[in-house]
């Protein structure tokens, strides 16, 4: 955990982790989001979306790092300011902007579960499904990338009462 | 927390009771489910397919969180029971389910009902 860095929104992180892109780790990641967004003064109502919404983004960022064959670590970062600020990060580079083409070709993607069409059919369902229930769950919602260097970013935010709404977009 | 078996890995932490209510296999599903506990419910569904059950009602009223992962299976689940010659259908009296399934569309998808038809 650090505090050192500043997010876009100007905020110091309040808490940062990373994990391997493991599925046993979401569940950890998502009692820490609603957790620290409660400590935060998040209303009560409101935690039961943002830990869905974290689980939804961080298994999301576990079935991209998958499909690449990355073992990168998924980031996680939470701040508090204006508003609750949720960020999720993977390393999982555009692969259409790939000209050699070398990641879908990857001797690495689904090498795990290979043989287990239905998960991997399912998972890809599921890939598409967390933006669906992203967008319909959370308001103030940003996806940026992946482009050919870096993957996606998944920010999201919730008031905090009493707080000015300034920070919002 | 999650228990963890003899070999020291974490354990799903998701319940699967299965009965049959007239001519669907009922599986309840108690806990989480997410992309780590789902793998259970998959094999549960499997097994009931090999066992020639192809009338299935998955039971998330009792169920404490389900994420897209658990979507994802519900969509696959329906797909492959239709393919044996059978029907899925999603019991839900959950709200916070309920309110999943009707943003993503899967309310007009899948056939969820209130409880295990009776027929």
């Amino acid at each position: 955990m650090s505090a050192s860095k500043h997010d876009q929104r100007g905020e110091p992180a309040a808490v940062r982790f990373a994990f391997t892109p493991a599925a046993a780790y979401v569940r950890a990641a998502r009692l820490v989001a609603a957790d620290v967004a409660s400590h935060a003064g998040v209303a009560t109502g409101l935690l039961d979306e943002v830990r869905q919404a974290v689980g939804e983004a961080c298994t999301r960022a576990i079935l991209r790092h998958r499909d690449c064959g990355l073992d990168d670590l998924v980031r996680v970062e939470f701040s508090i300011g204006d508003r609750f600020i949720a960020k999720i990060t993977d390393n999982a580079q555009d692969l259409r902007a790939d000209s050699e083409g070398d990641h879908a070709s990857s001797p690495h993607r689904n090498e795990a579960r290979s043989n287990d069409h239905e998960a991997i059919e399912e998972d890809t369902l599921s890939e598409e499904i967390t933006l669906i229930v992203l967008g319909g769950l959370v308001e103030d919602l940003v996806v940026t990338g992946p482009d050919r260097e870096h993957g996606t970013t998944v920010t999201m935010s919730w008031p905090l009462p009493g707080r000015s709404p300034s920070a919002d977009h | 927390m999650r228990g963890t078996s003899s070999d020291g890995a974490p354990e799903p932490e998701l319940g699967l009771e299965l009965t049959q209510v007239g001519a669907y296999a009922v599986v309840a599903v108690t806990g989480e489910i997410d992309m780590y506990t789902v793998q259970k419910l998959r094999e549960a569904v499997r097994q009931l397919i090999a066992e020639g059950k192809t009338r299935v009602a998955i039971d998330l009223t009792p169920t404490d969180f389900c994420d897209s992962s658990g979507l994802g299976l519900l969509i696959g689940a329906r797909r492959r029971l239709a393919d044996a010659g059978g029907a899925l259908v999603v019991v839900c009296g959950n709200p916070r389910i309920r309110k999943l399934l009707d943003m993503t569309g899967l309310d007009k998808v899948l056939d969820v009902r209130e409880a295990v038809p009776s027929e």
